[in-house]
């Protein structure tokens, strides 16, 4: 059961030295409550306090990182079961699969699709994370050199896939500086994988026949100092939820610490839905055949959106935008930066097939109604944004039209910027009709 | 004149006499209800007379049931316009209007109007007002020589030639009861209670009845239904009106209303004109401001006292004012209900700022005595006057809060003279009210009240408000949240029984706790209302400020949202808001609204207000002679003085040295953890 | 070692019946029981598979370009439309959308009664009605849904709290189900169930649509106001233990969708995408629009129906 933040004040030195990077006690102590900081942070800490904090403050699923350089992600270091309870915090990477019995090109191909390869929305990149190599073949020759292509000298994340040692040996032999993540490391294996990890600082993937069987696995491997592992929960779509979602319960109430580990799927068999469920349901490293655009793109913005902070809206730059190719007499909408309600009112007033002005001004991300009741949609606000994006420049008629719940701002609007206000409809669907029945 | 107890007497006999007499019924067709009356009320399915005769004994020889057997045993086929028994399918289609709401009720008018009875103006006030009528009795032939057309389409729908025919009235009411109203066929107590409650109905008596059928009219009562008359009856068990009112008084006696649309005023209205302000030069005349006195008033009112929709102007209208003025206005609106309260008279008039901004023509500011209302040269042009806000605010009260709004009238006082005494007496009221809420205390109620509208950022998050601790956004009062409950029971605001002490000091009670523990999904156990360590209450994210501890220096410190700088815990507010938000419980920190720190349970379980050891500049300058007030209240004399702010300074080693050069009174109290 | 983890419900999702066959009283070959859940999404062996209903209109001229072009000259008939769902799609379930009652200044109410009469002769499964979303007509259309579908136990939408009356009365007064629809709030979605019991609609005549967004424009806001709504089902509210329906109506006019290379794909990708999201949240009546979703979807939600220990 995780401590508060005053249970864990009491275990600490309280002297305020500052020397774990916080101003005070108080501060280091409620860092550790979130998981945010380690114990080892106090140089004042007994061990006995420092081993009852490590087990309750420690992230509930071990942070492991895969992959070195710009291009290396983060998964693990997860709190909740709902996103709704705080957040998801690492999204998972996406790796397309080659076997090394494929053509030199193929891989070379996939390998540049993952590094070149993205998808712009929101002002965010999209991408794809890297490249998983199974060993098809059985030649510790080929599966090296496949490896060699695919791995673009470490630019991008690899996984590594050869149960038998001696092929795994080769491919780390090209690879293994770039800490891949490899596996599958299995009760027949695992001494030989053990000492991979601790030779080359690679990430195991361990697997079992059943969830179970898997903490034994990961004893091993903790005895040995090894930590950075990862769980395979491949298999059928429903099993894999109904494994997720109990061994994601037992690693956060840490009645079960052994499964506390990112999870891995490989999505060969289900397709493009069963990435879908794994994006959803827990899954931190999810390998799957190379996708088609059309699904790729589909699963990018899945990702986008499970892993938003639910409190931190996305925001969009305010500014002035165009829609249809609006002159000096179209109509000037004007409205937050919220995404979702730029993203919507946009739908809508495209629709309308209406060329028009969207003057998007900085709410900090919030809806109409939030940012007016907080006062951040004010008078001041919108003139700073009509003097920041030059409106008088664009449009002859002096006038702009406020969102519907904004009303209650007009008369100062228009006293402050010497703009006219029209008020406009307080739901977007309603945009069409007003157009028609206002703007004629 | 016909004395009604002796007709009913008569009429009973006769109808038992008759229907012990009957030798064939046949059931009617289109229906899977039998005798609707009969099964309705006894579970009794009618085939024939045998079973017929059968279910009359049964059920003690009502006169309901008899009648529906005679109307059943006589039958011949009803020619146009008369519609005799109506089939399910068409049923069916009044139930769906019945419940969808465009229609409002049920009217029965039996008899045979005098010419002068106004029968055609009292259905064509029923048309427009969106009750559903049907006739039985000479009243038909008396419309259709009148000019008035009936049919079912048109609402007014002409059962029989006889008054008896109103038996049909009841048998679809009854079937109404058993296809939409849960009603089983037998249950005679569910359907009492349906026809109260769900199928408004009453009946208008003309004279012209036969004994019998005044004996059934008079047994429709038993279903709830009033029988109204203009007169020709004596006795108490119908009610007399005059023929004007009769519509009114029927609907009002249901609690039917009519919805309000339209606002006829000659300026538009809209909650687009909302921020629309009204310039010097625009305006026409000016109420309040400082130029003129003006208040605004909401109160409740007996009902004898108020007339629906009644607007006084009392002095001056608009052509008596000179343009560019200042003229007095007092507003005064009364308001009736059975379910309107005194505790909502200040959350009413709050809207009258609301309303009378959503007038294209019409501006007002601020509330109380304090008002300030402008009215501009178009709206007057126009033709809009004093009296048309009156209606305006009639228009909008009525839409908004039609559940608590009986009766509403509004009087508008622009003469000097007599806007005086009237306004001594509303600043009696505002300060009695001011009382009221001031001295209120927890232990003075057994309800506290809930508010969940931010759980969509913070799923388990609950705030409990009461007398003495508001809502941590500031906005809700304790009876705030008990009106917006009883004004709408199934919103964001919900009762919480107390229940038992468990910890007065702490503020722990048996019944919170319950609630809370419902409410957040069992992720919170406990909530001590008055405590900072112990189970405090969880925030979500709007909080005014943060109070949190000092362990150092056995204190709390205080920090809101407006101050952006550092604070001697090492964190910013926005660092700290976002650290014990989201529906989390964070002993040694707490969101509150700024009102609270006041409060004299703020932090009681660990002594109160001396724990104090410092807050922004800003917040104690905010506070001002309040809090002074506060602390000398507590004894604590000269303690504004030792909480510290930023410009001593925000270093925890800095504030310990201070405190103790001031001899706060934190550092000798109990230590907090 | 003791893997198991008790959640702590306390409480199932309600089942309700949809569709009425002829000993139901009704005329469909078939009849869906859904909701009965008694754990979160896929967990255990409660409940029953997720339903696809496939959506038709009547007036297409706002359908979105991407499934026009894709069903082609069967926009134009509604009976022929759903057949083809029916019998080539194998659709679990029918969504006839009354899209002509968006224009302005309708009033061809009887049109529409004979639209639903006739789809209901074409297709003998269960059928979803949308009906108007304007309360100026909503109280004539919803009379011609309820009385042209009587005893078929259809499914009747959208309810929401400024309009429920019309859907609710046609509801009650001819036996159908109801959707009641909130803006991804979960104590909205609740307040409405509360109003629609008041207007005397049983508990079990009642599914929730918390209002999908589409993917990319608000998707997690629905994903998490559902998952918010199971969990509150099963901790013991009463209020909000019904089953939830998935119908995004915004998937296929998404920038995405509408500029994309290939656009079939994308939006059948973006529909599966939405779809088996949802589900994994407990929607368990999933409404698609492109023929092309039906077939991987009703794979999908196979496989996962398909668990440890399960069917």
């Amino acid at each position: 059961m995780a401590l508060k933040a005053l249970d864990i004040y009491k275990l600490l030195p309280k002297k305020n030295c500052k020397e774990c990077g916080d101003p005070t006690c108080l501060t280091f102590a409620m860092k550790l409550a979130q998981g945010k900081s380690d114990p080892d942070a106090c140089p004042y800490l007994d061990e006995a306090a420092k081993v009852v904090l490590g087990a309750s403050t420690r992230p509930p699923i071990q942070k492991v990182i895969v992959g070195m350089g710009t291009r290396a992600f983060t998964v693990g270091e997860e709190f909740v079961f709902y996103r709704h309870e705080k957040t998801f915090y690492h999204q998972p990477g996406i790796f397309y699969l080659v076997s090394d019995n494929e053509s030199d090109e193929k891989i070379s191909d996939v390998a540049r699709m993952i590094r070149e390869d993205y998808f712009t929305r929101i002002g965010m990149d999209l991408r794809l994370n890297g490249v998983a190599i199974i060993s098809d073949s059985g030649s510790p020759v080929k599966f090296s050199e496949a490896v060699k292509i695919a791995s673009l000298k470490g630019e991008i994340p690899l996984v590594l896939i050869a149960s038998d040692p001696t092929i795994m040996e080769a491919g780390l032999g090209v690879c293994g500086n770039f800490a891949p993540l490899i596996g599958h490391v299995t009760e027949d294996n695992i001494e030989s994988f053990c000492n991979f990890g601790e030779k080359y600082g690679a990430s195991l993937l361990l697997k079992a026949e059943s969830p179970d069987l898997l903490t034994i696995l990961v004893d091993k491997c903790l005895a040995k100092g090894l930590s950075n592992l990862l769980l395979d929960l491949t298999g059928p779509m429903g099993v894999f939820v109904q494994d997720s979602t109990v061994i994601r319960q037992l690693a956060l109430s840490r009645k079960v610490p052994q499964f506390g580990y990112p999870v891995f799927l490989d999505v060969s068999q289900s397709g493009f839905s069963g990435l879908i469920t794994g994006i959803v349901k827990f899954a931190s490293v999810i390998i799957t055949p190379p996708l088609s655009k059309p699904d790729m793109i589909a699963a990018l913005v899945m990702r986008q959106n499970i892993y938003t902070d639910p409190q931190k809206p996305i925001q969009i730059t305010p500014g002035l935008y165009q829609i249809g190719t609006p002159g000096r007499s179209d109509p000037v909408f004007v409205t937050v930066n919220f995404s979702l309600t730029y993203f919507t009112l946009q739908g809508y007033l495209e629709a309308t097939r209406r060329s028009c002005w969207l003057l998007i001004v900085d709410t900090e991300g919030m809806s109409v109604l939030t940012a007016v009741a907080a006062g951040k949609l004010n008078e001041t606000i919108i003139k700073d944004a009509i003097n920041q994006f030059k409106l008088a420049d664009e449009v002859d008629h002096g006038t702009i039209i406020i969102p519907g719940y904004a009303s209650p701002l007009s008369g100062r609007i228009e006293e402050v910027t010497g703009w006219k206000v029209m008020v406009g409809p307080r739901d977007a669907a309603e945009i069409a009709a007003y157009i028609e029945e206002e703007l004629k | 004149m016909v004395n009604i107890n002796d007709a009913i007497s008569t009429g009973n006999k006769k109808i038992e006499d008759e229907t012990r007499r009957i030798a064939l019924l046949s059931i009617y067709p289109g229906t899977a209800y039998y005798l609707p009356i009969t099964y309705a009320i006894s579970g009794l399915q009618v085939k024939d007379a045998a079973s017929a005769l059968n279910s009359y004994e049964k059920t003690g020889k009502s006169p309901l049931i008899g009648s529906e057997i005679l109307v059943a045993s006589r039958r011949s086929e009803e020619d146009p316009p008369y519609t005799g028994f109506i089939e399910d399918s068409v049923i069916r289609k009044l139930g769906y209007s019945l419940v969808d709401g465009s229609i409002l009720g049920l009217a029965l008018i039996v008899g045979k109007p005098d010419k002068s009875d106004h029968a055609s103006a009292i259905c064509r006030e029923l048309q427009e007002k969106l009750m559903l009528t049907f006739l039985a009795g000479e009243v038909i032939e008396s419309l259709v020589k009148d000019g008035i057309k009936v049919g079912l389409e048109l609402r007014l729908v002409p059962l029989g030639r006889s008054s008896l025919m109103a038996v049909h009235f009841a048998d679809i009411l009854a079937r109404v009861a058993m296809m939409f109203g849960g009603v089983t066929p037998g249950d005679a107590q569910r359907l009492v209670a349906y026809a109260s409650e769900r199928a408004k109905a009453f009946v208008i008596a003309f004279p012209g009845m036969s004994d019998q059928e005044i004996a059934f009219i008079n047994a429709l009562r038993i279903l709830g239904i009033p029988v109204l008359h203009m007169g020709g009856y004596e006795g108490d068990a119908f009610i007399k009106t005059d023929s004007d009112a009769i519509v009114r008084t029927g609907m009002e006696m249901r609690g039917i209303k009519v919805q309000v649309t339209a606002i006829p005023i000659p300026m538009a209205c809209s909650p687009a004109f909302e921020g629309k302000a009204i310039r010097k030069e625009e305006m026409y005349i000016e109420f309040g401001g400082t130029r003129s006195p003006a208040f605004e008033l909401l109160t409740k009112s007996d009902p004898k006292d108020v007339e629906n929709g009644r607007v006084k102007v009392i002095g001056p209208e608009v052509d008596m004012i000179p343009q560019g003025s200042a003229a007095p206005l007092g507003i005064i609106i009364e308001v009736a209900g059975t379910l309107m309260k005194k505790e909502y008279e200040p959350v009413l008039e709050r809207r009258i700022h609301n309303f009378i901004n959503y007038g294209e023509g019409s501006w007002h500011s601020a509330q109380r005595d304090l008002i300030w209302v402008r009215i501009s040269k178009e709206a007057v042009s126009d033709g809009l006057k004093i009296e048309h806000l009156g209606k305006l605010l009639i228009s909008k009260f009525s839409m908004d809060f039609p559940a608590l709004i009986d009766a509403i009238q509004v009087t508008l006082i622009t003469d000097p003279e007599k806007i005086m005494p009237v306004l001594e007496r509303a600043r009696s009221i505002y300060q009695e009210r001011d009382e009221r809420i001031a001295g209120m205390k927890d232990d003075d109620v057994d309800l506290y009240y809930s508010c969940t509208l931010c759980q969509t950022f913070a799923p388990n998050h609950v705030c409990v408000i009461t007398p003495e601790h508001t809502a941590l956004c500031g906005a809700l009062t304790w009876l705030d949240g008990k009106t917006a409950y009883e004004m709408s029971p199934s919103g964001a605001n919900q009762p919480i029984g107390r229940g038992a002490t468990i910890n007065a000091n702490t503020g722990e009670f048996e019944g919170v706790n319950r609630f809370v523990r419902q409410a957040s999904h069992g992720e919170i156990e406990r909530c001590a209302l008055y405590s900072i360590i112990d189970a405090p209450m969880t925030c979500c994210g709007c909080f005014e400020a943060v109070a949190m501890i000092l362990p150092e220096a056995n204190g709390i410190m205080i920090v809101n949202r407006e101050y952006k700088g550092d604070t001697p815990s090492g964190m910013t507010f926005s660092t700290l808001a976002g650290t014990i938000g989201g529906g989390a419980q964070t002993p040694g920190f707490i969101g509150i609204s700024k009102g609270y720190i006041l409060s004299e349970r703020f932090i009681q379980a660990e002594g109160g207000i001396s724990r104090v050891v410092w807050m922004p500049s800003i917040l104690k300058e905010e506070f001002g002679s309040a809090l002074i007030e506060r602390i000398e209240k507590a004894g604590l004399s000269g303690l504004y003085e030792k909480i510290a702010d930023e410009k001593i300074t925000t270093d925890i080693g800095e504030l310990l040295v201070y405190l103790e050069s001031v001899n706060h009174p934190a550092l000798s109290m109990t230590s907090l953890i | 070692m003791d893997l198991t983890y008790s959640p702590g419900w306390t409480t199932s999702v309600r089942e309700v019946v949809i569709g009425a066959t002829s000993s139901e009283g009704g005329s469909r070959r078939i009849s869906y029981k859904i909701g009965g859940e008694n754990d979160l999404p896929f967990i255990g062996n409660s409940g029953h598979k997720p339903l696809i209903a496939f959506e038709i209109c009547d007036d297409p001229t706002i359908w979105p370009e991407v499934v026009r072009s894709a069903c082609r000259d069967l926009i134009n008939n509604p009976a022929d439309w759903a057949h083809h769902a029916d019998q080539e799609l194998n659709a679990d379930l029918i969504r006839l959308n009354l899209t002509s009652t968006k224009k302005r200044n309708f009033s061809n109410y009887k049109g529409i009664g004979n639209t639903i009469k006739q789809v209901l002769a074409s297709t003998s499964l269960p059928l979803i009605i949308e009906g108007s979303n304007d309360q100026d007509i909503d109280s004539e259309v919803f009379q011609q849904c309820g009385e042209a579908g009587q005893n078929e136990r259809l499914v009747l939408g959208t309810a929401e709290a400024a309009r429920y009356r019309s859907v609710a009365a046609a509801a009650i007064a001819y036996g159908h189900i109801i959707i009641a629809q909130s803006p991804i709030d979960v104590n909205l979605a609740k307040q409405l169930n509360i109003l629609l019991r008041e207007a005397g609609l049983p508990d079990d005549r009642i599914i929730i649509d918390p209002y999908t967004g589409a993917l990319g424009y608000g998707f997690e806001y629905t994903y998490s106001t559902m998952e918010r709504i199971r969990f509150s089902a099963l901790k013991g509210d009463l209020d909000l233990a019904m089953p939830m329906i998935s119908s995004p109506a915004d998937s296929l006019t998404v920038k995405e969708v509408r500029e994309a290379t290939f656009t079939d794909e994308t939006a059948i990708a973006w529909e599966v995408a939405t779809s088996v999201a949802a589900a994994l949240a407990g929607a368990v009546i999933l409404v698609v629009r492109h023929p092309g979703t039906v077939p991987i979807l009703k794979d999908a939600i196979d496989q996962l129906k398909h668990g440890r220990g399960g069917i």
